[in-house]
């Protein structure tokens, strides 16, 4: 019989976190099939390992071959993993693709991983997310001063430049705080995974997005590990990663139209709200500055966001002329 | 063996001095959540970095808590047959305990906590979030220092539970040093 | 397999009264090692990182030094005496105040361990104090205290949540009828018990020096008005959204501080103490937790997991075979593994088949959350016991405590039962 390879891999999300958590599996499905059994992937979920942002470490170390997480995760251990999740004003999730596999995105995030030992690849994307769920409505930059808001990361640095209060709640009691405004606002995903949540019960405001156009999750591989693969079962788990990770994004695409439908039946009063342009300018600004500073501290973190901005400024000629061209003809035509 | 005894001494001086650190830590997170409320509540002001310094007190004051614990038989026994044995019966039960659970526990704990640590500090490691606290590897760090101190504390119960046997001193097996 | 077995030699080795933390761990230790090699414990401090970043799990030494300060400043005592002689005549006044002080404690925390430890500090000196008999005290105590599991906010049933895809509110909305009805159940027995057996539970000893009914009630509601001022004080912050739940326990602290100024009870040593005695006790309830939690990853890296599932997946397909193997299957699992354990490996695998059995997945997850209340409280691993076990004195035997916790196991069950076979009677039909 031929030799059966057995991975490892840690997800960050709980034993049946949808969507999310459904995307690893999938993809572990997938190699397993098309490489007729040799190539078999065990998960285990967060219940188990304990260490939901831990896995960056745990396949680091090599306790676990494989991780599924998102990149912007860690942060905190290295600054230029931030960027290969999404940026506020940055690509929509096509173009973030393109960036990824046809512009230059795979091989920078290479170079971020590679002195760790770790490769990384595009986990499945959730598409544009929300804004948020909001107590009260935004009409100008002081409405948005001193709002307490849960929104990790970076752009709850980008909320607090502009005065507003970014607020660390446990997710067990992310609910009883917006009920009780003990918290103003928060973001979440979207309606794929907001529904559950159940905040549209207590908030009244939903926001569009800005903050997290394409959250591209991402699967962490061991280079360890993938140097003992042979050639094909390495070709086989890549394709399996790629194609885990379109599903997902079609996924979240499909869930995120049943559940607002949904939301919408059992809740006609959720007012969706965009944020007014000024708003988004002063955000927009507060974001570039930012990176700015990010880039003037360190050579490749400038080198990837020069890729990004540049790839984006091409794509989105492209994504102006054909799918917003598109709506909006069409929506001209439904008035 | 009179060295034995001041040994075991100079070990119950250490974990009292763990003791006193943290009682002050949790003093301190005490008004540290109080403080964070009332910013929040009456002057709309958050800072994530006193909100992070919550746990990183919390966690502390729990796992160097434990080693003073031990110290001071603080720790829960099911004492179904514990409470009827002889002084030096509960001495027997707490030296195969220290040597077979207790300090081989603590040990490999703290071991593998030293690597947990020094990664941290090797990539500089801060928090994620916006205006958090930098350094983690300092509140990681204290997982091996409180495993190994919880060591130190298992080697004082078991010359407690030497001395006993020995017949030259059953301090802490007649009078626990501290009841409520 | 292995898993298994450990469990059983873990039973054996508790009993010789080693400390129950370090026994968890040390077996741990044996069979993952012995299973898998040493680098299994390279996953510990990750285990122990996620304790640390749990800040729900910090009401714990908040609420335990808040206990402490209404302790020392005999506060509480008053307050339970007071409540005690409000019953009058009427015997076991005490346990019934205790079931309700737990209950208001319930409403303010999720975390079991939290408030079986500040109502042991608070009402179990008062109960011994008044002789009644230890076992009743316990049970007490540690029925009341898992009332936080039912009783909005609880963990476990945002745990519920969140694996069962219900929405919070949803669920905090189903348990509050459920709990009620449970704590009347706790009162009625001890109001049965207390009759039968009047020298369990004396009543408290009326003063008949001319003082009148109207004056007695007056004198209890002195006593009453402070503490339960710092009660309302804890439930109104989490209300009125000025703290998390988490957070009001520290409101808590500070509010027992404050009264203790009032009552000219304050001193820098007597805070000290205080925060001492609240470290202690903090460090016994983690101490179980990370020893627990290196028990339970050895279980589950050496394949208990995967047993535990397929009984799950053999059981009969009809709902309700199901239903009642489920609870019997969650129940015994709940001597040994954590609940937050049972919550997010037995759920998923049960929730599937209830789903497809047409079951009120809302239903289900109050049974499951009553269930697990249990699980806190069953002899030998229920942690409520090792929690009260650890702020005793030490004339409380091990036997008192299992003893006591008995009959209010057995009222638990009833309830759940009753909820199974009359959900329309609790509002979800
Ligand atoms: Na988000
Ligand atoms: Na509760």
């Amino acid at each position: 019989a031929e030799k059966v390879y057995k991975l490892t891999m840690a997800e960050t999300w709980s034993s049946n976190f949808p969507i999310f958590g459904d995307a690893p599996r999938n993809m572990a499905r997938i190699a397993e099939e098309m490489s007729a059994g040799r190539l078999k992937i065990n998960i285990d979920s967060a219940n188990k390992h304990k260490a939901p942002l831990g896995i960056f470490d745990l396949v680091r170390s090599g306790q676990y071959d494989m991780g599924h997480s998102a990149s912007y995760y860690w942060k905190g251990k290295v600054p230029n993993t931030l960027y290969f999740t999404t940026m506020p004003f940055g690509m929509i999730t096509p173009e973030q693709y393109g960036w990824f596999y046809h512009g230059g995105g795979m091989e920078l995030m290479q170079k971020v991983y590679e002195p760790f030992g770790l490769m990384s690849f595009p986990g499945g994307n959730t598409g544009n997310q929300m804004g948020g769920w909001f107590k009260k409505e935004i009409n100008t930059l002081d409405d948005l001063k001193g709002l307490k808001m849960r929104i990790p990361g970076f752009a709850g640095e980008v909320l607090a430049k502009l005065g507003a209060n970014p607020t660390n709640i446990a997710s067990g009691e992310l609910y009883t705080a917006l009920e009780r405004n003990t918290i103003d606002a928060l973001e979440w995903v979207g309606p794929s995974l907001d529904l559950r949540m159940g905040f549209h019960k207590i908030a009244p405001y939903y926001y569009t997005g800005w903050h997290e156009p394409a959250t591209e999750l991402q699967f962490l591989v061991n280079k360890r590990a993938w140097d003992k693969l042979p050639a094909d079962l390495q070709q086989i788990l890549s394709t399996s990663m790629k194609l885990a990770s379109y599903d997902m994004y079609i996924q979240s695409y499909h869930e995120s139209a049943e559940n607002w439908a949904t939301m919408q039946q059992e809740y006609p009063d959720i007012k969706v709200k965009t944020f007014p342009q000024d708003i988004l300018v002063a955000m927009k600004n507060a974001n570039q500055e930012l990176l700015d500073e990010s880039a003037a501290k360190d050579p490749l973190a400038k080198e990837i966001l020069d890729s990004q901005a540049a790839y984006m400024k091409k794509a989105r000629v492209w994504t102006n002329i054909s799918d917003r061209a598109y709506l909006d003809s069409v929506d001209s035509l439904a008035e | 063996m009179m060295f034995l005894i001041h040994l075991e001494r100079g070990i119950t001086r250490f974990s009292n001095f763990l003791g006193v650190i943290c009682t002050l830590m949790f003093i301190a997170l005490l008004f540290n959540v109080f403080y964070d409320v009332l910013m929040r509540y009456a002057f709309n002001n958050v800072s994530i970095a006193m909100q992070e310094l919550e746990w990183h007190l919390y966690s502390a004051i729990f796992l160097l808590g434990i080693p003073y614990g031990i110290q001071h038989g603080g720790h829960v026994r099911v004492d179904l047959i514990y409470e009827n044995l002889s002084i030096r019966g509960k001495a027997w039960t707490d030296l195969f305990g220290c040597i077979v659970f207790l300090i081989p526990f603590t040990l490999l704990v703290g071991y593998y906590g030293v690597g947990f640590a020094y990664e941290s500090y090797a990539l500089g490691e801060t928090s994620g979030d916006p205006g958090g606290l930098a350094h983690r590897w300092i509140i990681k760090g204290v997982i091996p220092l409180a495993f190994f101190c919880m060591t130190i504390s298992g080697i004082g119960m078991i010359l407690r539970c030497i001395n006993a046997l020995r017949g030259v001193s059953e301090e802490g097996f007649s009078h626990p040093p501290i009841q409520h | 397999m292995i898993g298994i077995i450990m469990f059983f030699v873990a039973l054996f080795l508790l009993l010789l009264g080693f400390p129950v933390a370090f026994t968890f761990g040390g077996v741990a230790l044996i069979f993952g090692v012995l299973a898998e090699g040493f680098d299994m414990f390279a996953f510990m401090p990750f285990r122990i990182q996620s304790y640390m970043e749990n800040t729900v799990l910090m009401a714990v030494p908040l609420f335990v030094f808040m206990g402490i300060v209404l302790q020392k400043t005999r506060l509480a005592e008053q307050l339970l005496e007071a409540m005690g002689k409000l019953f009058g005549s009427v015997r076991g006044g005490l346990a019934i105040s205790t079931v309700l002080v737990g209950a208001l404690l319930a409403a303010s925390t999720g975390v079991v361990g939290a408030s079986v430890v500040a109502m042991g500090l608070i009402s179990l000196p008062v109960m011994l104090k008044y002789n009644y008999s230890k076992s009743l005290a316990c049970g007490t105590i540690c029925a009341s205290g898992t009332l936080g599991q039912i009783i909005p906010p609880s963990i476990i049933l945002i745990i519920l949540g969140d694996v069962l895809g219900i929405p919070v509110g949803d669920l905090f909305q189903a348990a509050f009828f459920p709990g009620i009805i449970l704590i009347g159940c706790y009162i009625v027995y001890i109001l049965i018990l207390t009759f039968l057996k009047p020298e369990m539970a004396p009543a408290m000893p009326q003063e008949l020096d001319n003082e009148t009914r109207t004056q007695q009630i007056i004198a209890a509601l002195k006593a009453i008005i402070p503490p339960l001022a710092l009660v309302l004080v804890v439930l109104g912050s989490i209300f009125t959204g000025i703290a998390t739940p988490t957070e009001s326990s520290a409101l808590g602290g500070i509010g027992a501080i404050v009264l203790a100024l009032i009552y000219r009870q304050f001193s820098w040593k007597m805070l000290y103490d205080s925060g001492l005695e609240a470290v202690k006790v903090t460090a016994m309830v983690f101490a179980i937790l990370l020893g627990a939690t290196a028990f339970s990853m050895v279980f589950s890296y050496t394949g208990g997991d995967e047993i535990v599932e397929e009984v799950l997946l053999n059981l009969p397909g009809e709902k309700w075979g199901f239903i009642i193997l489920a609870m019997i299957a969650i129940l015994v699992l709940g001597f040994f593994i954590d609940f937050v354990e049972i919550a997010f490996i037995i759920v998923p695998i049960l929730a599937p088949v209830a789903e497809l059995l047409g079951i009120n997945m809302v239903w289900f997850a109050i049974l499951i959350a009553m269930n697990l209340q249990t699980s806190f409280l069953t002899p030998p691993f229920g942690f409520s016991l090792f929690y009260l076990k650890g702020v005793a004195p030490s004339s409380v035997r091990t036997t008192d405590i299992y003893k006591g916790v008995t009959p209010f196991i057995l009222i638990q069950v009833l309830v759940l039962a009753s909820i199974m076979i009359f959900p329309a009677f609790y509002g979800m039909g």
